[in-house]
Formats: C-alpha cells, sequence, structure tokens
C-alpha cells in the first residue's frame, strides 16, 4: 500500500496512461492536465488534495479517487469552474484539514499510515458535518461528484446503463447488485 | 411572395399551427427568433456522465454571469446550456421585491425540447371555474368543445397513461401506462384507504411505450427508459417540435421555416384592420424585414407573444395590436410550483429498479373537488415518485473511506418525493409591459414583468405543505422534509393568460376560435390565450388549442370571412 505522496504519483502516471488509452476523447484533457502537474494548486497544496481524495475514496477492489481522477478533476474545477467563493472553500479546507491532521495526530498527514488517515479523516469528518461546515460539505460533495461520475466509479463500482431500454420497476437485491450512478 | 399563414414561434403550439395548417394546404412560414437545431445531430444525449464538460457542472461565473435565471431551472446543465438563452442577452426587468424568473430557450422548437412532458387534459370543472368563482372572464369554450381534439393531439403526440374514469382528470388516447414500482403501488394503497376520494394515479406523459405505424413513419421510436430527456432525445421517443410536428408539417411541402428571425411586431392595415404581416429583425445582422401573410398565427410563448402584441403600436391601437380590451399582457399566471415534501418511505430493502423512468406518479386535483379547501377556490395536484437514493446521499451523511465506499454501493433507502402545482387565479394587475425607454440588442423594448401571489394563493401553498406532510406521515415515512414556495413566480414554467379568451370584446384578447376580437386574421393559440390554468400542466392543452385553432381559420380562410 503506497503510503507516500512520490508513490501516489507514481502510481498516478501509470493509471493515467492506461486510462488514456481506455477513455479516449473527451476524458483526455482533465487527465493531461494531471500528467503534467497542477495548474491551479501549488504542488503541496495538490499532495495533500491526493491523500485527502484518496483517504476518503481508496483503493479497493475497485479503482479509489486517484485512479478514477478525482485530484485531477477538482483542479480543473478550480481552475475553469469554481468561483472565487469556491476556491476558497476549497482551498481553505485543504489547508484547514492539513493543519488539524497534524495538530490531532501529531504528525503530517503524509507521515500517517493509510489506515492512521482513515481514521483520523472519519473524525473530522462526522465532525464538520455535524456543524454543517459549508466549506467541507462542498468538498465533500465535489469528492463524491468527480468519483461517482468518473467513468471507474460510474461503471466498476457502481453501475451506469447509457441505454437501458426498458424499465423495471422491481428488481430483486442480490449479494452482485450495485447502485446505479445515474 | 405572400403567405396563407405565417405562424410566429416553433415551439409546442407553433408547432402544432404549422402542421395544421399546412396539411389543410396552406402555405405556411414558421418564424423561429433563435438559431436552429437539428433533431439528433444537435443533442447531447449520447453523452455519459463522465463524458460531459466538467461532469456536467457549468461554470459557476458562468452561471452568475450570463445564465443567473435559467441556472435555477433543474434541467439546466452543461449537457443543456445550449438550449436556455443567455439572460445576460436577453435582459427583462421586475420590482425588486417581486422577481419572475423567466425560463426560455430561443432556438427550433423551444421549449418543447426540454419540456417535462407531463400531459393531463383540462376538465368541464376547470372551463366552468371562472364562470363559478367569479374569477377572470368565462372561458367561451367547455371541455366538449376540447374533446375530440384532445383526442387528436393525442393519438399524434403519443400519450403514455392508463384510463382512471375521473370526471376531472378524463381519459385520453392513451398508450401503455409506465409501470409503478411497488412502493408506489402501496403508498397509494394507502392514501386511497385514509383519504378515499384521493387517487394516485401513473403519470401521463408524452413518451412512446409503444409507437404506432403514425409515429414510426417521422422515424420515432419507443423511449429507451434514459431520462436524458431535456438534453433532446435522438429516439424521437418523446413529443416535440423538432421530432414530431415540424417534420410532419415539412412533409407536406407548405412550410418554410426560417430561422434567427425575431419578430419585433404585426404588421396591421389600418383601413381594413387586418393583419398583413409582420416586421422582423435578423438575429445575426440585426437588419429589419418584412413578411406578408393572410393571417398570422402567434404561438411565441406567453410573455413573448404579450411582447409581439404589446409592440405591435400604431396611430389606431397605441396600446399594441388587438388590445381594445387592454388585456393584453395582463392576467399573467404561473403554477404555483416548488411546494411539497419528500421523506424515507419504509420497508421494501429486497427489491431494486433498473432503467430510469422519465415519469413517475400524479395525484389529481381533491381540494374544492371532492375535499373542502381551507379558505381559497380552485385547487392543486400532486407529482411524485419513489425510488431508492443514489450515491449522492453520501455528500451530506458522516463516513469516509472504505466504509464509505461500501456503503454507496448498494442502493441506498427508497425516498418519496411529491411536489405540488397549484393553480393561480387570474388578476388584471400581474402583467407584462414594455419598456419606454429601454431596448435589447435588437431595438425591441424591454419588457418589464411584475406579478405577485394574493391571498388565495398563499392559503393555497400552506394546505399543499400540510397535506403533502399528512399522506407521508401516514404511509410511516420518515425524515420528512417540507418544501416551501420558492417566493419567485417563473419556475413552474407555466406561462399563461397574457392574451385570454373570453367572450367579450371589452375584457378579453381572442375569442372561442384564439382569433383576436379586434384583428379578425390574428390567432393567438399558445399558452397567452388561457382564460385560467387548471393545475395541470399546460402544454397538452396549447397542442389543442393549436390543432382546433388552425381547423377553424383554414376554414374561415377557405370561406372568405377573414
Amino acid at each position: 500500500m503506497p503510503t507516500s505522496h512520490t508513490a501516489f504519483a507514481a502510481d498516478r502516471r501509470a493509471i493515467l496512461r492506461s486510462a488514456i488509452l481506455l477513455v479516449g476523447g473527451i476524458a483526455i484533457a482533465p487527465e493531461l492536465l494531471a500528467a503534467t502537474g497542477p495548474t491551479f494548486f501549488s504542488p503541496s497544496e495538490r499532495a495533500q488534495l491526493d491523500l485527502l481524495c484518496e483517504t476518503m475514496i481508496p483503493t479497493t477492489d475497485t479503482p479509489g479517487a486517484i485512479a478514477a481522477g478525482v485530484p485531477a478533476f477538482l483542479d480543473t474545477l478550480m481552475a475553469n469552474w469554481a468561483s472565487p467563493k469556491s476556491r476558497a472553500h476549497i482551498q481553505g479546507v485543504i489547508a484547514s484539514l492539513a493543519r488539524a491532521a497534524e495538530a490531532d495526530t501529531g504528525k503530517p498527514l503524509a507521515a500517517l499510515s493509510a489506515a492512521e488517515r482513515a481514521d483520523w479523516l472519519a473524525r473530522r469528518d462526522s465532525a464538520l458535518l455535524a456543524a454543517k461546515d459549508p466549506a467541507y460539505r462542498q468538498f465533500k460533495q465535489l469528492v463524491l461528484t468527480g468519483y461517482y461520475y468518473s467513468e471507474a466509479g460510474a461503471t466498476q463500482e457502481l453501475r451506469y446503463e447509457l441505454v437501458p431500454g426498458a424499465w423495471e420497476p422491481s428488481i430483486p437485491v442480490t449479494a452482485d447488485t450495485r447502485s446505479w450512478a445515474a | 411572395m405572400t403567405f396563407d399563414a405565417i405562424v410566429v414561434g416553433s415551439g409546442m403550439s407553433g408547432g402544432w399551427a404549422a402542421k395544421e395548417l399546412a396539411e389543410r394546404g396552406l402555405k405556411v412560414l414558421v418564424l423561429e427568433r433563435g438559431k436552429s437545431l437539428e433533431h439528433g445531430a444537435d443533442y447531447t444525449d449520447g453523452l455519459s456522465p463522465w463524458e460531459l464538460h466538467q461532469y456536467g457542472m457549468v461554470s459557476e461565473n458562468e452561471a452568475d454571469a450570463e445564465y443567473p435565471v435559467q441556472s435555477q431551472c433543474y434541467a439546466f446543465s452543461a449537457a443543456t446550456k445550449h438550449l436556455w438563452v443567455k439572460d445576460s442577452d436577453h435582459p427583462y426587468t421586475t420590482p425588486p421585491d417581486r422577481p419572475f424568473l423567466w425560463i426560455r430557450g430561443y432556438h427550433l422548437g423551444g421549449r418543447s425540447i426540454m419540456w417535462a412532458r407531463q400531459s393531463y387534459r383540462m376538465s368541464e370543472m376547470d372551463f366552468e371555474a371562472n364562470k363559478k368563482d367569479g374569477h377572470g372572464v368565462d372561458w367561451p369554450i367547455r371541455y366538449a368543445d376540447m374533446a375530440s381534439w384532445y383526442d387528436h393531439v393525442e393519438t399524434f403526440a403519443g400519450i403514455s397513461g392508463e384510463a382512471n374514469g375521473l370526471d376531472h382528470l378524463p381519459d385520453g388516447k392513451f398508450l401503455p401506462p409506465m409501470a409503478l414500482t411497488p412502493p408506489e403501488a402501496e403508498f397509494g394503497r394507502k392514501v386511497e384507504a385514509a383519504f378515499p376520494t384521493r387517487r394516485l394515479i401513473t403519470g401521463r406523459c408524452a413518451h412512446l411505450t409503444a409507437p404506432t405505424k403514425e409515429h414510426e413513419e417521422l422515424g420515432r421510436s419507443a423511449c429507451q427508459y434514459r431520462s436524458l430527456c431535456e438534453r433532446g432525445c435522438s429516439f424521437g421517443a418523446y413529443f416535440s417540435s423538432l421530432s414530431a410536428t415540424l417534420p410532419a408539417a415539412q412533409r407536406t411541402k407548405n412550410v418554410t421555416i426560417v430561422t434567427d428571425a425575431i419578430v419585433h411586431s404585426v404588421v396591421q392595415d389600418p383601413k381594413t384592420g387586418k393583419a398583413t404581416g409582420v416586421r422582423v429583425i435578423d438575429r445575426n445582422t440585426k437588419a429589419g424585414r418584412t413578411y406578408d401573410a393572410r393571417m398570422v398565427f402567434l404561438c411565441a410563448s406567453t410573455l413573448g407573444t404579450a411582447q409581439v402584441m404589446l409592440n405591435s403600436r400604431s396611430a389606431e391601437d397605441p396600446r399594441g395590436i388587438a388590445n381594445r380590451s387592454d388585456q393584453v399582457g395582463r392576467n399573467l399566471i404561473d403554477h404555483l410550483s416548488g411546494l411539497g415534501a419528500s421523506g424515507i418511505y419504509p420497508g421494501h430493502a429486497d427489491i431494486y429498479h433498473r432503467g430510469r423512468r422519465p415519469n413517475g406518479f400524479y395525484i389529481p386535483r381533491y381540494r374544492n373537488v371532492t375535499e373542502p379547501a381551507d379558505g381559497y377556490v380552485r385547487g392543486y395536484g400532486f407529482q411524485g415518485r419513489i425510488l431508492r437514493d443514489g450515491w449522492q446521499r453520501g455528500m451530506s451523511e458522516a463516513g469516509v473511506g472504505a466504509d464509505l465506499k461500501a456503503r454507496l454501493r448498494k442502493p441506498g433507502p427508497w425516498r418519496v418525493s411529491l411536489s405540488g402545482f397549484g393553480e393561480m387565479l387570474p388578476r388584471p394587475e400581474n402583467r407584462i409591459t414594455l419598456s419606454e425607454t429601454n431596448t435589447d440588442k435588437w431595438g425591441i423594448p424591454v419588457p418589464h414583468i411584475d406579478v405577485s401571489l394574493g391571498p388565495n394563493e398563499h392559503a393555497m401553498i400552506a394546505q399543499v405543505g400540510s397535506d403533502a406532510r399528512a399522506m407521508l406521515e401516514l404511509a410511516g415515512c420518515t425524515d420528512i422534509e417540507v418544501r416551501k414556495h420558492y417566493g419567485g413566480v417563473g419556475l413552474g414554467i407555466h406561462e399563461m393568460g397574457t392574451a385570454r379568451m373570453g367572450h367579450d370584446p371589452n375584457t378579453s384578447v381572442v375569442n372561442r376560435y384564439n382569433q383576436a376580437h379586434d384583428v379578425p386574421n390574428l390567432f393567438v393559440t399558445d399558452g397567452a390565450s388561457m382564460s385560467s390554468s387548471g393545475c395541470q400542466n399546460p402544454s397538452l392543452t396549447y397542442m389543442a388549442l393549436s390543432a382546433r385553432a388552425a381547423h377553424h381559420a383554414a376554414a374561415f380562410l377557405k370561406e372568405g370571412k377573414i
């Protein structure tokens, strides 16, 4: 299990190459941005963002957030989509979570093991949502959107049918049932 | 050349007027103010979520600067952005404390591309309402005048639904209904047990569940249950001008369609009082030109039609054409919307659904029908659905990591949502006027829209919420949230009433044939002609009115009456 940012980055590059081959076309643009480095976030922000996204949605039997291009998606959003308020929200969340990690655990985010990061983020997540922290809510919303609408999230983790062809109002839920991405 | 008829607008009403006039042998010119849109080629329904620009999210700065109103519509996204007007290009004003949210699409086919496709007949109760309670003017037509025209438009458009035998929501010519989910059917049984005269029925929608030969001849095919409808449907599975009426009109070889032609005003001959054509501003070059015709159909949408009429000023008619009554632009109605409740529906964890049904259930109006109302006239119906939550629930629930993934991998609880649509009363002070000083970039006076809700609407809004809560509670729902009215009128996207139909030329604009009282060869067949709104989604009624008016207008022309 890679724990350093460097290892994540190597993983990401490898996965990006395959993603470009697999996806092609429209999906390339944000991936290329990631491959050539951040366009919006500073390198240190991007490193923290990678860790936070992958902790929120880790690689399991399906791709995690980095493989699904979530940090790259957020980077593109901040460069092209976000209002000044949203930018301040997301940059503020990254900075405050990084500070909180160190304050809560005594170690920087990158120095924690994946398991330690997961435990710590679960506690922060619970507290911030309970407090209805608007910036964190937006952050989580964008991370989940970036994951579950990605091709990996929508088709490997969940299921998506562009053309279902039929409406079945009741099918049995089985052990294999996955939620529809949309 | 002189056309037999000019149809202003190519949307829901204009498409029908063009088809019916052309099929009767008339040479028809259809004028569309917006750009051309090609069925299929200009749709974005082939794109998966990850293929959409920014996964469908329109940039916040762009939305704020260019689409501050349109972006409030549920159907606005990166996949549909090209189908909504840039508010910044098409200004209008309102009083500061009374916002009106004008949702518009200027392109061939108009809002028939992005409409929500729910299709219900108005009933005798609706056509009698104004006369009975004294609000607005009496409709000069009754259900019997409309029944065969509803049959006609339903058969051609293709309406999916079931016969329910309700007098106040008449049955029609239906294609097979879309099935309810088991929780929806169960919820219906619970509601009907607690309130014996309420009904929960399958939604009636303009989708081909079993296309007929007539549909297939136009290249239309069956609904694929994608629910990407507002992006346009390459299958032609839902009714739109582009999938159905305009191709049928063009098949006759009697129709000329001109896009990018903004109608400035109707030209009227001061000697005869008749309309002789329209003045047009080219959207791209801003050059003016005139088209001549033996009659003019205004189908430019309720506010667009009023804008054209008010701008058709002459020495004889300083208030605008066909406006002796001073009712043009008045009585603007929208449906009360943004109301209702949602909650978690219990049980049924062992089943799920497959496919995306572009439809739901409907609870027809019961207030002031079979149950009394709490201090108001008219009433409301509910659209709703009960489906399982998706991953989006994770955005507001605590949890991260592998646990989060595992939880969101499985479908969430069943969630019920009830959306009330309430009838708004026609009131003359709710109106659109034109600025005396400001014009848009095509030199057309900027509209001013001034609409407020009255005591009847406020009383109704309160009961919509309490009824929705009561029905969810009796069904054992939890986490119930009641949605209040959004405050601004317009988001119902059901504007009506600005050139109302009536018996009396002194108090109404058009007669029982949608023919202007004052100008016999001028017809208004869109939502502007509605004397009242009912609480049903109105497009089906615009279709029937347009087809009916075209039938009579063609006959009048043939008989030399106009």
